[in-house]
């Protein structure tokens, strides 16, 4: 195993992470219990854009992309509660 | 290998500890912040889980919050040092805002993630490491068991409420 330098050792274990949180997602059928797996999924995308990426712009995609994904599971959770109430 | 394997797995604890830490003194699991958020909680409670950690897992869904500024801190610390941190604490206030959060836990979080990472890269550690280490926190509550996570965060709401 010589050679795989820690980039690579950390990168893998945000791709296994991952890829389970992408089979949870799929076998799940309720939409509201998918949403924490989701956000697993999201945490592992993010990490690999940055650890695959290592530019400044990198970060800016990572966050961008964290932050949409958020709020695309924000607007979906909220409309099955049945839309903006006051709380909002 | 087995020492980077080591120090993610302490990256990882050192990410737990942080980022729990900070969202339950930010009060997450005292109630959804948005509807969706609330309902998420009650989801889980309704499948035999806790109802405040059921909050504060959903809250975590719904906005940027101490898990997500720890991870994105990770990566700006991993791309450009210090700075690359705070620039991650910088976008994720603007994602709590975009995500109509009125808190900022997921700021202070980063920020203070920010120099906990950059002093671990100072005694050996490297901040890729801190980035598998946080994917690997998150998935311990929010991947692996929700009923188990939240009767866990619900009781370290216990001691803080």
């Amino acid at each position: 195993m010589a050679g795989i330098t820690g980039e690579e050792i950390a990168l893998a274990i945000v791709v296994l992470v991952g890829l389970f949180a992408a089979l949870r997602v799929a076998v799940e059928q309720n939409t509201l219990r998918k949403l924490p797996y989701l956000n697993v999924l999201s945490f592992a995308i993010a990490a690999a854009i940055a650890l695959l990426i290592r530019h400044p712009l990198a970060l800016l995609a990572a966050a961008a992309f964290f932050v949409g994904s958020t709020l695309e599971s924000n607007a979906i959770a909220s409309t099955y509660a049945g839309g903006n109430t006051e709380d909002d | 290998m087995l020492d980077v394997i080591a120090r993610i797995l302490a990256a990882s604890l050192v990410s737990w500890l942080l980022f729990i830490t900070i969202d339950v003194l930010f009060k997450l699991p005292e109630k959804g912040g948005v509807s969706g958020a609330t309902a998420i909680g009650r989801t889980i409670e309704e499948d035999g889980g806790a109802l405040h950690g059921g909050y504060m897992m959903g809250n975590i869904v719904c906005s940027p919050d101490a898990s997500a500024g720890t991870l994105l801190a990770a990566c700006g610390v991993y791309i450009a040092g210090i700075f690359g941190g705070l620039a991650a604490a910088l976008l994720v206030y603007l994602g709590n805002r975009i995500c109509h959060d009125p808190g900022y836990a997921g700021t202070t979080g980063a920020v203070l993630a920010t120099f906990v990472i950059f002093g671990f890269t100072q005694v050996g550690f490297g901040a890729e490491e801190f980035i598998a280490g946080m994917v690997l926190a998150i998935l311990s509550i929010q991947g692996l068991s929700h009923i188990g996570a939240s009767r866990l965060l619900a009781t370290l709401w216990g001691w803080r409420a």
